[in-house]
Protein backbone atom coordinates (compact mmCIF):
# COMPACT_ATOMS: atom_id res chain seq x y z
CA UNK A 1 0.00 0.00 0.00
CA UNK A 2 1.30 3.36 -1.03
CA UNK A 3 1.40 5.89 1.71
CA UNK A 4 2.45 8.79 -0.48
CA UNK A 5 1.49 9.35 -4.09
CA UNK A 6 5.04 10.67 -4.56
CA UNK A 7 6.33 7.16 -4.90
CA UNK A 8 3.73 6.30 -7.56
CA UNK A 9 5.72 6.98 -10.72
CA UNK A 10 3.56 7.35 -13.78
CA UNK A 11 6.16 8.31 -16.35
CA UNK A 12 9.89 8.59 -16.48
CA UNK A 13 11.94 10.39 -19.05
CA UNK A 14 15.70 10.81 -18.88
CA UNK A 15 15.79 10.67 -15.10
CA UNK A 16 12.85 13.07 -14.70
CA UNK A 17 10.02 11.27 -12.97
CA UNK A 18 6.37 12.28 -13.29
CA UNK A 19 4.83 11.04 -10.06
CA UNK A 20 1.11 10.82 -9.20
CA UNK A 21 1.28 13.90 -6.95
CA UNK A 22 2.19 16.21 -9.77
CA UNK A 23 -0.09 14.48 -12.23
CA UNK A 24 -3.15 14.71 -9.97
CA UNK A 25 -2.23 18.30 -9.12
CA UNK A 26 -2.47 19.05 -12.80
CA UNK A 27 -5.78 17.30 -12.92
CA UNK A 28 -7.06 19.45 -10.06
CA UNK A 29 -5.66 22.56 -11.72
CA UNK A 30 -7.28 21.60 -15.01
CA UNK A 31 -10.63 21.02 -13.33
CA UNK A 32 -10.47 24.36 -11.57
CA UNK A 33 -9.22 26.43 -14.49
CA UNK A 34 -11.44 24.85 -17.12
CA UNK A 35 -14.47 24.99 -14.86
CA UNK A 36 -13.83 28.63 -14.00
CA UNK A 37 -13.12 29.52 -17.59
CA UNK A 38 -16.25 27.75 -18.86
CA UNK A 39 -18.43 29.62 -16.42
CA UNK A 40 -16.78 33.03 -16.64
CA UNK A 41 -16.93 32.99 -20.43
CA UNK A 42 -20.63 33.58 -20.19
CA UNK A 43 -20.72 36.02 -17.32
CA UNK A 44 -23.74 38.19 -16.98
CA UNK A 45 -23.90 41.57 -15.29
CA UNK A 46 -27.64 41.79 -15.70
CA UNK A 47 -30.54 40.47 -13.69
CA UNK A 48 -30.57 36.95 -15.11
CA UNK A 49 -27.58 35.00 -13.82
CA UNK A 50 -26.80 31.37 -14.52
CA UNK A 51 -26.70 28.94 -11.60
CA UNK A 52 -23.04 28.21 -12.17
CA UNK A 53 -22.22 31.87 -12.03
CA UNK A 54 -24.23 32.17 -8.86
CA UNK A 55 -22.25 29.29 -7.40
CA UNK A 56 -18.94 30.93 -8.28
CA UNK A 57 -20.14 34.25 -6.97
CA UNK A 58 -21.19 32.65 -3.71
CA UNK A 59 -17.81 30.94 -3.37
CA UNK A 60 -15.82 34.06 -4.17
CA UNK A 61 -17.88 36.36 -2.00
CA UNK A 62 -17.81 33.87 0.89
CA UNK A 63 -14.03 33.65 0.72
CA UNK A 64 -13.79 37.40 0.61
CA UNK A 65 -16.15 37.66 3.56
CA UNK A 66 -14.03 35.19 5.52
CA UNK A 67 -10.88 37.20 4.73
CA UNK A 68 -12.69 40.30 5.85
CA UNK A 69 -13.80 38.61 9.07
CA UNK A 70 -10.22 37.70 9.92
CA UNK A 71 -9.45 41.39 9.87
CA UNK A 72 -7.73 42.20 6.59
CA UNK A 73 -8.62 45.63 5.38
CA UNK A 74 -8.53 44.94 1.66
CA UNK A 75 -9.87 41.44 0.94
CA UNK A 76 -9.26 41.75 -2.80
CA UNK A 77 -5.49 41.87 -2.27
CA UNK A 78 -5.43 38.52 -0.45
CA UNK A 79 -8.26 36.89 -2.40
CA UNK A 80 -6.17 35.21 -5.15
CA UNK A 81 -3.72 33.66 -2.71
CA UNK A 82 -6.07 32.62 0.06
CA UNK A 83 -8.86 31.68 -2.33
CA UNK A 84 -6.59 29.51 -4.43
CA UNK A 85 -5.28 27.78 -1.31
CA UNK A 86 -8.81 26.93 -0.26
CA UNK A 87 -10.09 25.96 -3.71
CA UNK A 88 -7.07 23.85 -4.52
CA UNK A 89 -7.09 21.93 -1.25
CA UNK A 90 -10.87 21.54 -1.25
CA UNK A 91 -10.99 20.32 -4.84
CA UNK A 92 -8.03 17.99 -4.31
CA UNK A 93 -9.78 16.48 -1.27
CA UNK A 94 -13.27 16.27 -2.82
CA UNK A 95 -11.96 14.51 -5.91
CA UNK A 96 -10.93 11.69 -3.57
CA UNK A 97 -14.34 10.16 -4.18
CA UNK A 98 -13.24 9.43 -7.75
CA UNK A 99 -11.90 5.86 -7.92
CA UNK A 100 -8.22 5.63 -8.78
CA UNK A 101 -7.58 9.19 -7.68
CA UNK A 102 -4.98 9.95 -5.05
CA UNK A 103 -5.33 13.39 -3.45
CA UNK A 104 -2.10 15.35 -3.96
CA UNK A 105 -2.67 16.87 -0.54
CA UNK A 106 -1.97 13.43 0.86
CA UNK A 107 1.66 13.99 -0.12
CA UNK A 108 3.91 15.74 2.34
CA UNK A 109 5.68 17.29 -0.64
CA UNK A 110 2.49 19.13 -1.67
CA UNK A 111 1.56 20.28 1.81
CA UNK A 112 5.14 21.35 2.40
CA UNK A 113 5.07 23.29 -0.85
CA UNK A 114 1.84 25.04 0.22
CA UNK A 115 3.24 25.75 3.67
CA UNK A 116 6.39 27.18 2.12
CA UNK A 117 4.22 29.38 -0.05
CA UNK A 118 2.48 30.67 3.08
CA UNK A 119 5.86 31.08 4.79
CA UNK A 120 7.04 33.26 1.94
CA UNK A 121 3.73 35.05 1.44
CA UNK A 122 3.52 36.28 5.03
CA UNK A 123 6.66 38.45 4.85
CA UNK A 124 5.87 39.46 1.29
CA UNK A 125 2.42 40.80 2.15
CA UNK A 126 3.78 42.35 5.32
CA UNK A 127 6.65 44.06 3.50
CA UNK A 128 4.31 45.20 0.75
CA UNK A 129 2.19 46.80 3.38
CA UNK A 130 4.72 47.96 5.98
CA UNK A 131 8.04 48.07 4.22
CA UNK A 132 11.04 45.86 4.90
CA UNK A 133 12.13 47.59 8.07
CA UNK A 134 8.67 47.43 9.49
CA UNK A 135 8.51 43.73 8.79
CA UNK A 136 11.91 42.98 10.28
CA UNK A 137 11.00 44.87 13.43
CA UNK A 138 8.33 42.28 14.14
CA UNK A 139 11.06 39.80 15.03
CA UNK A 140 12.45 41.97 17.83
CA UNK A 141 9.11 42.66 19.42
CA UNK A 142 8.16 42.93 22.15
CA UNK A 143 11.95 42.71 22.97
CA UNK A 144 15.04 41.75 20.96
CA UNK A 145 15.27 38.87 23.34
CA UNK A 146 12.30 37.34 21.55
CA UNK A 147 14.07 37.18 18.17
CA UNK A 148 14.96 33.46 18.27
CA UNK A 149 11.53 32.53 19.53
CA UNK A 150 9.90 34.50 16.76
CA UNK A 151 12.01 32.73 14.19
CA UNK A 152 11.20 29.37 15.73
CA UNK A 153 7.52 30.36 15.68
CA UNK A 154 7.67 31.11 11.97
CA UNK A 155 9.29 27.82 11.16
CA UNK A 156 7.22 25.70 13.50
CA UNK A 157 3.91 27.04 12.30
CA UNK A 158 4.92 26.37 8.72
CA UNK A 159 5.80 22.82 9.61
CA UNK A 160 2.57 22.56 11.55
CA UNK A 161 0.56 23.72 8.54
CA UNK A 162 2.22 21.19 6.27
CA UNK A 163 1.99 18.28 8.65
CA UNK A 164 -1.59 19.01 9.77
CA UNK A 165 -2.95 18.89 6.23
CA UNK A 166 -0.80 15.99 5.20
CA UNK A 167 -1.68 13.98 8.31
CA UNK A 168 -5.39 14.52 7.97
CA UNK A 169 -5.64 13.69 4.29
CA UNK A 170 -3.12 10.85 4.40
CA UNK A 171 -4.78 9.35 7.48
CA UNK A 172 -8.13 9.46 5.73
CA UNK A 173 -6.75 7.61 2.74
CA UNK A 174 -4.94 5.13 4.91
CA UNK A 175 -7.92 4.47 7.15
CA UNK A 176 -10.13 3.81 4.15
CA UNK A 177 -7.49 1.41 2.78
CA UNK A 178 -7.26 -0.45 6.05
CA UNK A 179 -11.05 -0.58 6.51
CA UNK A 180 -11.52 -2.02 3.03
CA UNK A 181 -9.32 -4.94 4.02
CA UNK A 182 -11.09 -5.39 7.38
CA UNK A 183 -14.73 -4.54 6.65
CA UNK A 184 -15.23 -4.18 2.94
CA UNK A 185 -18.94 -3.10 3.10
CA UNK A 186 -20.52 0.17 4.25
CA UNK A 187 -17.75 1.30 6.57
CA UNK A 188 -15.48 2.54 3.79
CA UNK A 189 -18.39 4.59 2.43
CA UNK A 190 -18.97 6.23 5.79
CA UNK A 191 -15.30 6.85 6.19
CA UNK A 192 -15.14 8.38 2.72
CA UNK A 193 -18.01 10.69 3.63
CA UNK A 194 -16.16 11.59 6.77
CA UNK A 195 -13.05 12.04 4.63
CA UNK A 196 -14.93 14.56 2.42
CA UNK A 197 -15.97 16.51 5.48
CA UNK A 198 -12.49 16.38 6.89
CA UNK A 199 -11.01 17.45 3.57
CA UNK A 200 -13.25 20.52 3.37
CA UNK A 201 -12.59 21.42 6.98
CA UNK A 202 -8.85 21.07 6.41
CA UNK A 203 -9.03 23.28 3.34
CA UNK A 204 -10.89 25.87 5.37
CA UNK A 205 -8.44 25.60 8.30
CA UNK A 206 -5.42 25.90 6.04
CA UNK A 207 -6.73 28.96 4.24
CA UNK A 208 -7.94 30.68 7.38
CA UNK A 209 -4.68 30.03 9.25
CA UNK A 210 -2.69 31.41 6.32
CA UNK A 211 -4.89 34.50 6.38
CA UNK A 212 -4.51 34.83 10.14
CA UNK A 213 -0.73 34.66 9.83
CA UNK A 214 -0.69 37.25 7.07
CA UNK A 215 -3.14 39.51 8.87
CA UNK A 216 -1.29 39.31 12.17
CA UNK A 217 2.04 40.02 10.48
CA UNK A 218 0.49 43.06 8.85
CA UNK A 219 -1.38 44.24 11.88
CA UNK A 220 0.84 43.53 14.85
CA UNK A 221 3.16 46.42 14.12
CA UNK A 222 0.44 49.00 14.21
CA UNK A 223 -0.65 47.83 17.66
CA UNK A 224 2.69 47.21 19.38
CA UNK A 225 4.56 49.98 17.58
CA UNK A 226 2.38 52.57 19.25
CA UNK A 227 1.55 54.32 15.96
CA UNK A 228 -2.02 53.43 15.40
CA UNK A 229 -2.34 55.94 12.60
CA UNK A 230 -2.64 54.35 9.16
CA UNK A 231 0.79 53.84 7.65
CA UNK A 232 1.60 54.73 4.08
CA UNK A 233 1.04 51.71 1.95
CA UNK A 234 4.39 51.13 0.33
CA UNK A 235 4.64 48.93 -2.75
CA UNK A 236 0.90 48.50 -2.97
CA UNK B 1 7.31 10.91 6.11
CA UNK B 2 9.12 11.52 2.94
CA UNK B 3 9.60 14.76 1.13
CA UNK B 4 10.63 14.77 -2.50
CA UNK B 5 12.12 18.23 -2.83
CA UNK B 6 11.83 18.15 -6.58
CA UNK B 7 8.13 17.51 -6.21
CA UNK B 8 7.94 20.27 -3.63
CA UNK B 9 9.46 22.71 -6.09
CA UNK B 10 7.16 21.53 -8.83
CA UNK B 11 4.16 21.91 -6.55
CA UNK B 12 5.20 25.42 -5.59
CA UNK B 13 5.37 26.30 -9.25
CA UNK B 14 2.09 24.52 -9.88
CA UNK B 15 0.47 26.45 -7.07
CA UNK B 16 1.74 29.79 -8.27
CA UNK B 17 0.59 29.00 -11.79
CA UNK B 18 -2.80 28.06 -10.41
CA UNK B 19 -2.95 31.31 -8.46
CA UNK B 20 -2.24 33.25 -11.64
CA UNK B 21 -4.70 31.24 -13.72
CA UNK B 22 -7.49 31.51 -11.20
CA UNK B 23 -6.82 35.20 -10.72
CA UNK B 24 -7.18 35.61 -14.45
CA UNK B 25 -10.10 33.30 -15.11
CA UNK B 26 -12.02 33.30 -11.87
CA UNK B 27 -11.52 36.04 -9.31
CA UNK B 28 -11.15 39.00 -11.60
CA UNK B 29 -14.08 38.23 -13.97
CA UNK B 30 -16.35 37.28 -11.12
CA UNK B 31 -15.42 40.32 -9.08
CA UNK B 32 -15.87 42.55 -12.08
CA UNK B 33 -19.23 41.02 -12.91
CA UNK B 34 -20.39 41.41 -9.33
CA UNK B 35 -19.19 44.97 -9.17
CA UNK B 36 -20.88 45.78 -12.44
CA UNK B 37 -24.09 44.27 -11.25
CA UNK B 38 -23.88 46.09 -7.95
CA UNK B 39 -23.30 49.33 -9.81
CA UNK B 40 -26.21 48.55 -12.03
CA UNK B 41 -28.46 47.69 -9.14
CA UNK B 42 -27.38 50.84 -7.36
CA UNK B 43 -28.13 52.79 -10.49
CA UNK B 44 -31.51 51.14 -10.84
CA UNK B 45 -32.26 51.80 -7.22
CA UNK B 46 -31.31 55.42 -7.64
CA UNK B 47 -33.49 55.59 -10.72
CA UNK B 48 -36.32 53.92 -8.86
CA UNK B 49 -35.90 56.31 -5.95
CA UNK B 50 -35.91 59.23 -8.30
CA UNK B 51 -38.91 57.88 -10.18
CA UNK B 52 -40.65 57.23 -6.93
CA UNK B 53 -39.93 60.75 -5.78
CA UNK B 54 -41.27 62.07 -9.06
CA UNK B 55 -44.32 59.87 -8.80
CA UNK B 56 -44.94 60.99 -5.24
CA UNK B 57 -44.63 64.61 -6.27
CA UNK B 58 -46.97 63.98 -9.15
CA UNK B 59 -49.39 62.18 -6.87
CA UNK B 60 -49.24 65.02 -4.39
CA UNK B 61 -49.87 67.52 -7.15
CA UNK B 62 -52.77 65.49 -8.48
CA UNK B 63 -54.19 65.14 -5.00
CA UNK B 64 -54.06 68.88 -4.54
CA UNK B 65 -55.61 69.45 -7.93
CA UNK B 66 -58.39 67.04 -7.13
CA UNK B 67 -59.03 68.71 -3.81
CA UNK B 68 -59.12 72.07 -5.52
CA UNK B 69 -61.48 70.75 -8.13
CA UNK B 70 -63.77 69.28 -5.51
CA UNK B 71 -63.69 72.53 -3.61
CA UNK B 72 -64.41 74.51 -6.73
CA UNK B 73 -67.21 72.14 -7.69
CA UNK B 74 -68.74 72.48 -4.26
CA UNK B 75 -68.42 76.24 -4.48
CA UNK B 76 -69.97 76.34 -7.92
CA UNK B 77 -72.78 74.08 -6.80
CA UNK B 78 -73.35 76.32 -3.82
CA UNK B 79 -73.36 79.37 -6.02
CA UNK B 80 -75.70 77.76 -8.50
CA UNK B 81 -77.97 76.67 -5.72
CA UNK B 82 -78.02 80.15 -4.23
CA UNK B 83 -78.59 81.63 -7.67
CA UNK B 84 -81.43 79.24 -8.35
CA UNK B 85 -82.90 80.01 -4.96
CA UNK B 86 -82.68 83.73 -5.61
CA UNK B 87 -84.17 83.27 -9.05
CA UNK B 88 -86.96 81.19 -7.63
CA UNK B 89 -87.69 83.75 -4.93
CA UNK B 90 -87.50 86.54 -7.45
CA UNK B 91 -89.84 84.73 -9.82
CA UNK B 92 -92.19 83.92 -6.99
CA UNK B 93 -92.16 87.53 -5.82
CA UNK B 94 -92.67 88.76 -9.37
CA UNK B 95 -95.47 86.31 -9.88
CA UNK B 96 -97.04 87.29 -6.60
CA UNK B 97 -96.72 90.96 -7.44
CA UNK B 98 -98.18 90.33 -10.85
CA UNK B 99 -101.04 88.41 -9.39
CA UNK B 100 -101.57 91.11 -6.80
CA UNK B 101 -101.55 93.71 -9.52
CA UNK B 102 -103.98 91.71 -11.62
CA UNK B 103 -106.18 91.20 -8.65
CA UNK B 104 -106.11 94.91 -7.87
CA UNK B 105 -106.76 95.72 -11.51
CA UNK B 106 -109.59 93.29 -11.55
CA UNK B 107 -110.95 94.64 -8.31
CA UNK B 108 -110.61 98.18 -9.60
CA UNK B 109 -112.27 97.12 -12.80
CA UNK B 110 -114.97 95.41 -10.85
CA UNK B 111 -115.45 98.48 -8.69
CA UNK B 112 -115.39 100.66 -11.76
CA UNK B 113 -117.96 98.48 -13.47
CA UNK B 114 -120.06 98.45 -10.39
CA UNK B 115 -119.79 102.23 -10.11
CA UNK B 116 -120.50 102.63 -13.82
CA UNK B 117 -123.48 100.40 -13.54
CA UNK B 118 -124.73 102.27 -10.48
CA UNK B 119 -124.14 105.57 -12.19
CA UNK B 120 -125.94 104.41 -15.29
CA UNK B 121 -128.79 103.25 -13.16
CA UNK B 122 -128.79 106.51 -11.26
CA UNK B 123 -128.57 108.57 -14.44
CA UNK B 124 -131.36 106.59 -15.95
CA UNK B 125 -133.39 107.06 -12.78
CA UNK B 126 -132.67 110.79 -12.76
CA UNK B 127 -133.61 111.15 -16.39
CA UNK B 128 -136.76 109.21 -15.76
CA UNK B 129 -137.50 111.41 -12.76
CA UNK B 130 -136.95 114.57 -14.75
CA UNK B 131 -139.09 113.35 -17.61
CA UNK B 132 -141.83 112.32 -15.27
CA UNK B 133 -141.67 115.67 -13.52
CA UNK B 134 -141.69 117.41 -16.88
CA UNK B 135 -144.65 115.35 -18.08
CA UNK B 136 -146.55 115.92 -14.85
CA UNK B 137 -145.94 119.67 -14.96
CA UNK B 138 -146.90 119.88 -18.64
CA UNK B 139 -150.07 117.96 -17.90
CA UNK B 140 -150.91 120.55 -15.26
CA UNK B 141 -149.85 123.57 -17.35
CA UNK B 142 -153.10 125.18 -18.13
CA UNK B 143 -154.25 128.87 -18.00
CA UNK B 144 -154.70 128.83 -14.29
CA UNK B 145 -151.31 127.63 -13.70
CA UNK B 146 -149.92 130.16 -16.19
CA UNK B 147 -151.68 132.84 -14.27
CA UNK B 148 -150.24 131.59 -11.02
CA UNK B 149 -146.84 131.47 -12.60
CA UNK B 150 -147.15 135.04 -13.86
CA UNK B 151 -148.10 136.14 -10.38
CA UNK B 152 -145.14 134.40 -8.90
CA UNK B 153 -142.86 135.95 -11.52
CA UNK B 154 -144.32 139.42 -10.82
CA UNK B 155 -143.70 138.92 -7.12
CA UNK B 156 -140.19 137.82 -7.81
CA UNK B 157 -139.59 140.77 -10.09
CA UNK B 158 -140.77 143.12 -7.41
CA UNK B 159 -138.53 141.51 -4.84
CA UNK B 160 -135.50 141.60 -7.09
CA UNK B 161 -132.33 142.84 -5.38
CA UNK B 162 -131.26 146.38 -6.15
CA UNK B 163 -128.08 145.73 -8.12
CA UNK B 164 -129.86 143.30 -10.32
CA UNK B 165 -132.76 145.58 -10.89
CA UNK B 166 -130.31 148.38 -11.75
CA UNK B 167 -128.61 146.21 -14.30
CA UNK B 168 -131.92 145.29 -15.87
CA UNK B 169 -133.01 148.95 -15.97
CA UNK B 170 -129.69 149.91 -17.56
CA UNK B 171 -130.18 147.21 -20.18
CA UNK B 172 -133.72 148.44 -20.82
CA UNK B 173 -132.41 151.97 -21.36
CA UNK B 174 -129.56 150.94 -23.64
CA UNK B 175 -131.46 148.42 -25.70
CA UNK B 176 -133.38 149.38 -28.76
CA UNK B 177 -135.20 146.10 -28.90
CA UNK B 178 -138.30 145.44 -26.89
CA UNK B 179 -138.32 143.34 -23.73
CA UNK B 180 -139.20 139.75 -24.52
CA UNK B 181 -141.34 137.60 -22.23
CA UNK B 182 -141.38 133.91 -22.96
CA UNK B 183 -143.74 131.44 -21.43
CA UNK B 184 -144.37 127.72 -21.91
CA UNK B 185 -148.05 128.12 -22.49
CA UNK B 186 -150.04 131.12 -23.73
CA UNK B 187 -150.80 133.65 -20.97
CA UNK B 188 -154.27 135.06 -20.43
CA UNK B 189 -154.62 138.76 -21.15
CA UNK B 190 -154.93 139.56 -17.46
CA UNK B 191 -151.64 137.95 -16.73
CA UNK B 192 -149.99 139.72 -19.66
CA UNK B 193 -151.22 143.10 -18.37
CA UNK B 194 -150.02 142.34 -14.90
CA UNK B 195 -146.62 141.41 -16.21
CA UNK B 196 -146.37 144.46 -18.49
CA UNK B 197 -147.32 146.69 -15.62
CA UNK B 198 -144.84 145.08 -13.31
CA UNK B 199 -142.06 145.55 -15.90
CA UNK B 200 -143.04 149.14 -16.47
CA UNK B 201 -143.21 149.78 -12.76
CA UNK B 202 -140.03 148.07 -11.86
CA UNK B 203 -137.75 148.86 -14.78
CA UNK B 204 -138.75 151.27 -17.47
CA UNK B 205 -142.09 152.80 -18.22
CA UNK B 206 -141.65 153.13 -21.95
CA UNK B 207 -140.33 149.67 -22.52
CA UNK B 208 -142.19 147.67 -25.13
CA UNK B 209 -143.00 144.11 -24.10
CA UNK B 210 -143.36 141.22 -26.52
CA UNK B 211 -144.83 137.88 -25.55
CA UNK B 212 -143.72 134.58 -26.98
CA UNK B 213 -144.19 130.92 -26.21
CA UNK B 214 -141.43 128.39 -25.92
CA UNK B 215 -141.99 124.80 -24.93
CA UNK B 216 -138.60 124.18 -23.38
CA UNK B 217 -139.45 126.20 -20.25
CA UNK B 218 -141.97 123.51 -19.30
CA UNK B 219 -143.56 125.85 -16.84
CA UNK B 220 -142.49 129.40 -15.97
CA UNK B 221 -141.56 132.80 -17.35
CA UNK B 222 -138.38 134.23 -18.90
CA UNK B 223 -137.80 137.98 -19.26
CA UNK B 224 -135.01 138.98 -21.64
CA UNK B 225 -133.94 142.67 -21.96
CA UNK B 226 -130.95 143.08 -24.21
CA UNK B 227 -128.31 140.79 -22.82
CA UNK B 228 -129.96 140.60 -19.37
CA UNK B 229 -132.34 137.80 -18.50
CA UNK B 230 -134.60 137.04 -15.56
CA UNK B 231 -136.19 133.65 -15.52
CA UNK B 232 -138.34 131.66 -13.26
CA UNK B 233 -139.17 128.30 -14.73
CA UNK B 234 -139.38 124.64 -13.96
CA UNK B 235 -136.77 124.18 -16.73
CA UNK B 236 -134.21 125.91 -14.58
CA UNK B 237 -135.14 123.78 -11.63
CA UNK B 238 -134.90 120.74 -13.78
CA UNK B 239 -131.56 121.87 -15.19
CA UNK B 240 -130.29 122.49 -11.71
CA UNK B 241 -131.60 119.14 -10.58
CA UNK B 242 -129.87 117.51 -13.49
CA UNK B 243 -126.61 119.32 -12.74
CA UNK B 244 -126.78 118.36 -9.10
CA UNK B 245 -127.50 114.78 -10.03
CA UNK B 246 -124.64 114.64 -12.50
CA UNK B 247 -122.24 116.08 -9.95
CA UNK B 248 -123.44 113.75 -7.27
CA UNK B 249 -123.18 110.75 -9.55
CA UNK B 250 -119.67 111.83 -10.53
CA UNK B 251 -118.75 112.13 -6.85
CA UNK B 252 -120.38 108.71 -6.26
CA UNK B 253 -122.87 110.15 -3.79
CA UNK B 254 -126.52 109.21 -3.49
CA UNK B 255 -128.87 110.76 -5.96
CA UNK B 256 -131.84 111.72 -3.77
CA UNK B 257 -129.81 114.23 -1.75
CA UNK B 258 -128.87 116.08 -4.93
CA UNK B 259 -132.49 116.30 -5.91
CA UNK B 260 -133.37 117.83 -2.53
CA UNK B 261 -130.77 120.54 -2.98
CA UNK B 262 -132.59 122.01 -6.02
CA UNK B 263 -135.10 123.70 -3.76
CA UNK B 264 -135.11 127.47 -3.89
CA UNK B 265 -133.75 127.95 -7.37
CA UNK B 266 -132.81 131.43 -8.23
CA UNK B 267 -132.19 133.59 -11.23
CA UNK B 268 -128.89 133.47 -12.94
Amino acid sequence: MEISPDSWILYEWRGLQLNATIAFTWVVMAVLVIGARAITLRLSAGETVSRWQVMLEVIVSTIRQQIDDVGAQKPDRYLPFIGTLFLFIATANILAIVPGYQPPTGSLSTTAALAICVLIAVPLFSIARRGLAGYLKTYVRPTPFMLPFNIISEVSRTVALAVRLYGNVMSGTVIVGILISVAPFFFPVLMQLLGLLTGLIQAYIFAILAMVYIASASRVHGKTGGDDAPNPEKGD
Amino acid sequence: MQIDWLTVAAQIVNFLVLVWLLQRFLYRPISNAMRRREDRIEERLAEARSARGDAEEEAERLRQERAELAERKEQMLEEARAEADDLRKERAAALRAEMEEKRETWQAQLAQERADFARAVQEQAARELIEITEDVLQDFADADLADRVSRTFVARLENLEEARREKLAQAARDSDEPARVETASPLPAEAKRRLTRAIHDGLSTDLEVQYAETADLVLGVRLAIGDQTVEWSVRRYLDRLENAMTETLKAGGPVPEAAQQTEGADTA
